[in-house]
């Protein structure tokens, strides 16, 4: 398994899901080689391994190079001529449509993996990258003709920043993780992440057969694309930047055997980025079930309350949730709303978090006015902020427990794991229209536009005034979740992915094959998987297959 | 995404939940699905109008939740054709109809029935619809609706380097899949293109327009490089003035260990001035490069009064000792410091400005003839003053040199050339040694031609020659070399 800026380390991304899946997955074993994404991630410690996988290898392609042994001159020179080449397929390709033919993709490749093969025997690649003739590289790659417009517009400083960018992008090819029985003698290679968190993986399939199993829970280039929205880089650095990426990705996928996503959003992504149809699979992340069984299996909350679950922000619109509340209070004047907010947790402030909450409190305020039974009763708001983790609500299954339906009102949703949590709960829902929302609820709850409060609002006042199509739902959506979304399903997935790679393309190593005494050893790989024929015995073989065409389909089919 | 048919002994559980469902959908669909079917004939009119949208009614009308303001089952599970007939109860057949029989109809046809259906709870959207309130704009006009969303989004256009850009930024925003049907596009990739292809991305100002300095820019060349590294770099010289005022001053047994406190302590302030600040050279410089530094500083010191006493056949007793251009040199740490920044602060900027390497290696060398003038001036006007206070004709011309080599030197190592720098400083170290040991290899049988030059040299220009000779030709060697490695841009890496 190869992360980058994941999981081993106690803050990362993706930390759980490999977690699940490293401790899950006890037949299989495991070596992890990371590469860690900042200082801050180094210093926050690993987490414990089970006993079946161990910590390979660590990285750290954040940190200056080391001095190390420099290149020689021949080294610099070769390294700038395919830094050249591979970028003049970068640029080149940097103006086509992406659905378009790939120029100069075979230049790309033999570039990298050149590149790869100059860090493996002559070391000293990032030095290498950020020497004159590589800048030269640079330069004369971004005037070539059908550059993107920016790029022609460069000046040296961007240049020396694109270099000193790309030269970081391409650090994994430093990495001494491809000899001497590291990724070499791997039988599956699990990138978990795409772009430059692939690049060990694209190497050791280039130089050892291992084959790729790639994972991209978020898409690389969209990633890279919306983490470059906030970066004051000049545009000539950015279009470098984001047509290296986007070529990377189209490598990637062309490599990979199997490549996952975690929805159908990140798939058309892919699909968009170049990946082909047949070679993608959505394994969809699971969720521990049994945390909400308890809730999922037991009563029904308190009528009239809706519960929201969530990490409060701007692309979760609690604004429109709470002028939507306003018109269920005007048709309901019972109902209440009960926001729960989990901690923040990972390597991210809570600053506008906090703030975003603050606001919303206020909105509520004003909305709503505390309200008494009596005039001799403390009054009491209809809209409650609490905490998960406070005692009202230890656990996040609590929090679905307290209501009869659950509401959510993303603008920006990817995978919406709180909307699971929900449906593993049995609760009947109300969400809107984002990322991977529909995708996930299916039949089994209620769905409507974004940003539209009034929407919102009569569909919740539509399973307010009826339980028994709230349990109707709710029973569904339990169904479903419990069916699709655990996750002992997504580790069944991988763990049928990881057999079905391994025996389809078993990695055949010349050392395996001979003896100490170097003579050859007999049935050191197994000869059926490569008879021409068919796997399901000697079957009868239909008149058209017999032709001079079939030849090809067999190799499809035995590759 | 179709998986979720649930399997063996629920099946008809299932059937018959999702028949219900099926009930939901349609009840709730039926809110506003009147406000569907107005909608999709107002697309139908506006593709009437605008003909090159040929495709756009079918397509609204099919997705059928376009603008929808409507609670909705989303996207129904295909199930089994089968299943809602036989096993659950059959409902109303205006409702029963499955989503995609529904879709399949147009929109007009929608209209009518959903106006008989529609319930009471819509009046107020209704209401609403008609007077214009809240509702998205771009459908309703014809022409072209993705100008308002290329307005809206018009800084992400502006910036954006790929149409995938735009689409993930407008993912960010909401934008959906079904947003972009709205705006008569497949998905969010294709609308993305379009407004990729449509924004005016010519920068408002010409090409030479200046480059506002980035962030790492932040202190332009007229303010120097901080008070505190300014400090830094003037106290070696201080330290040197005190240490050989005072060893003057202390006389007889007390004079050697004042002069050694003074100069480990000028030592001391010269490697703190050196540590950080402009003259900062990283982990780059070499330990030869700072052994071949204090060998030169001390010929500087002794080296005059060695060659002397060699010269006349000594040598007798202890050489005499030249400590006073130490100090001017100590001093010219703070000229060096600041021209090292003016360099690293105007090459910085040459960088943002020109376009292309070899601009910037023509925009570079005149700067760098500039700096190097500027210390050679500041060195001479403190050589000058020190000319003034003591007695000429102690060394000041070979300390100039050596200024200049030193300076050289390290600025060749702060950007990145430790090694060139080390190797001239060596030379000249090697070309003064050889004055003395020629000098005393000529004392051997047979070897006296090989003294005659040093000697000739001493005796036509004085001792302090040598250094001169060997400093200035080290610098002028190590000033062509920068000339070819400090225009790189390679060179000034942030």
């Amino acid at each position: 398994m190869v992360t980058h800026g994941g999981y081993p380390y106690a803050k990362g991304e993706n930390r759980l899901w490999c977690e699940r899946l490293v401790h899950g997955l006890a037949r299989h074993e495991f070596d992890v080689y990371a590469a860690s994404s900042g200082p801050e991630q180094e210093r926050s410690g690993l987490l414990p391994l089970p006993r079946h996988a161990r910590l390979a290898a660590t990285a750290s392609p954040w940190a200056p190079p080391e001095g190390g042994a420099a290149p020689g001159r021949r080294g610099r020179r070769r390294a700038a001529e395919l830094l050249a080449e591979l970028l003049r397929a970068v640029c080149a390709d940097g103006g086509a449509r992406p659905d378009g033919p790939a120029h100069g993709a075979d230049g790309f490749a033999e570039a990298l993996y050149g590149l790869a093969e100059l860090a493996r025997t002559h070391g000293g690649l990032p030095a290498a990258l950020r020497s004159e003739p590589a800048l030269r590289a640079v330069e004369s790659a971004c005037r070539t003709q059908g550059a993107h417009r920016a790029l022609r517009d460069a000046t040296a400083a961007d240049l020396l920043r694109g270099a000193d960018a790309l030269e970081h992008a391409l650090r994994p090819l430093s990495f001494d993780w491809y000899r001497g029985g590291a990724l070499d003698a791997a039988d599956l290679c699990h990138a978990v992440s795409g772009g430059p968190g692939a690049l060990p993986g694209l190497v050791a399939k280039r130089f050892c057969g291992v084959p790729l199993l790639v994972t991209e829970y978020g898409v690389q280039v969209r990633t890279h694309h919306l983490a470059a929205r906030g970066d004051v880089r000049a545009p000539a650095v950015r279009a470098l930047l984001a047509a290296f990426h986007r070529r990377l990705a189209r490598e990637v996928y062309t490599q990979a055997a199997l490549v996952t996503s975690g929805n159908a959003h990140a798939r058309r992504w892919q699909e968009q980025c170049g990946a082909d149809r047949t070679r993608l699979r959505t394994v969809h992340p699971g969720l521990a079930a049994e945390r909400f069984a308890a809730v999922g299996e037991g009563p029904e909350g308190e009528e009239r309350t809706l519960v929201w679950v969530g990490r409060p922000g701007p692309g979760k619109d609690l604004v429109a949730l709470l002028h939507a509340f306003a018109e269920v209070r005007k048709a309901e004047p019972a109902a209440r709303l009960r926001l729960f907010t989990t901690p923040p947790q990972g390597v991210r402030g809570d600053g506008p978090a906090a703030g975003y909450l603050a606001q919303c409190r206020a909105l509520a305020a004003q909305l709503f006015p505390d309200e008494a039974e009596g005039a001799h009763a403390v009054g009491d708001n209809p809209v409650s902020f609490e905490e998960i983790g406070s005692p009202e609500a230890p656990e996040p299954a609590d929090a679905y427990a307290a209501g009869c339906l659950v509401v959510h009102s993303s603008v920006v949703e990817g995978f919406p794991a709180t909307l699971v949590e929900a449906m593993l709960c049995g609760r009947a829902t109300v969400s809107t229209d984002a990322g991977a929302v529909v995708e996930a609820i299916g039949g089994t709850g209620l769905v409507v536009p974004p940003r539209n409060p009034r929407a919102l609002a009569d569909a919740c006042l539509a399973l307010l005034r009826d339980p028994e199509r709230r349990a109707r739902l709710g029973a569904a959506a339990r169904a479903r979740a419990l069916e699709l979304f655990t996750a002992e399903q997504n580790l069944t997935a991988f763990g049928g992915l990881y057999l079905e790679l391994i025996s389809h393309s078993p990695v055949r190593r010349a050392a395996e094959a001979v003896d100490a005494a170097g003579d050859p050893v007999p049935f050191a790989h197994p000869a059926e998987s490569r008879l021409p024929g068919r796997w399901s015995g000697a079957g009868h073989v239909p008149a058209w297959a017999s032709g001079p065409d079939a030849a090809p389909d067999a190799k499809e089919v035995h590759r | 995404m179709t998986a979720a048919h649930p399997t063996g002994a629920t099946a008809s559980e299932a059937g018959e939940r999702r028949a219900a469902e099926e009930r939901d959908g349609a009840a709730g669909t039926g809110d506003t699905a009147h406000v569907d079917a107005v909608r999709a004939a107002l697309a139908a009119l506006d593709a009437i109008c605008d003909p090159s949208a040929g495709a756009v009614p079918r397509r609204s009308a099919r997705d059928g939740d376009a603008p929808g303001a409507a609670p909705r089952a989303a996207g129904p599970e295909p199930c089994p054709p089968a299943a809602p007939a036989s096993d659950g109860p059959a409902p109303a057949p205006a409702r029963s109809r499955s989503a995609g029989s529904a879709r399949s109809r147009t929109g007009s046809a929608r209209a009518e029935e959903q106006r008989s259906t529609a319930g009471a709870a819509t009046a107020p959207l209704r209401d609403r619809f008609a007077s214009g309130h809240r509702a998205p704009a771009p459908p309703r006009r014809g022409g072209d609706p993705v100008k308002g969303l290329l307005h809206r989004h018009r800084e992400l256009c502006a910036d954006a380097v790929d149409p995938l850009e735009i689409a993930a930024g407008l993912e960010a925003h909401g934008v959906t899949d079904r947003t972009a049907a709205r705006y008569r596009h497949r998905d969010v990739f294709s609308l993305a293109e379009e407004m990729f292809a449509r924004t005016d991305r010519t920068p408002p100002n010409g090409p030479a327009a200046p480059v506002p300095p980035g962030p790492e820019e932040g202190d332009d060349g007229s303010r120097g490089p901080g008070a505190g590294p300014l400090l830094r770099a003037a106290a070696p010289g201080a330290v040197c003035a005190l240490a050989v005022v005072g060893a003057e001053a202390a006389g007889g047994a007390l004079r050697i260990p004042v002069a050694a406190a003074g100069a480990a302590a000028t030592l001391l302030a010269l490697l703190l001035a050196l540590r950080s600040g402009p003259l900062r050279a990283g982990r780059r410089a070499t330990a030869p490069a700072r052994l071949w530094t204090l060998w030169l500083i001390a010929y500087a010191v002794c080296g005059q009064g060695l060659v002397d006493a060699l010269a006349r056949g000594g040598p007798q007793g202890p050489p005499a000792l030249t400590p006073v251009p130490l100090v001017p040199l100590a001093a010219a740490v703070l000229p060096a410091a600041w021209c090292a920044h003016l360099f690293a602060v105007r090459s910085r900027r040459r960088l943002s400005l020109s376009r292309g390497l070899d601009a910037f290696a023509a925009a570079t060398r005149p700067l760098l003839l500039a700096v190097s003038a500027l210390f050679t001036g500041a060195l001479g006007l403190l050589l000058l003053a020190t000319g003034v206070l003591v007695p000429p004709g102690t060394g000041l011309a070979g300390a100039a040199a050596l200024g200049v080599l030193l300076f050289l030197a390290r600025l060749l190592a702060v950007h990145g050339f430790p090694g060139t720098a080390s190797a001239a400083l060596a030379a000249a170290c090697a070309v003064e040694a050889l004055a003395p040991a020629l000098l005393l290899a000529g004392r051997l049988p047979g070897l006296e031609p090989l003294a005659r030059p040093v000697e000739a040299l001493a005796g036509s220009a004085g001792p302090a020659a040598v250094p001169v000779l060997a400093c200035t030709a080290a610098a002028l060697a190590l000033l062509a070399r920068a000339f070819a490695l400090l225009t790189r841009a390679s060179a000034h890496t942030p």
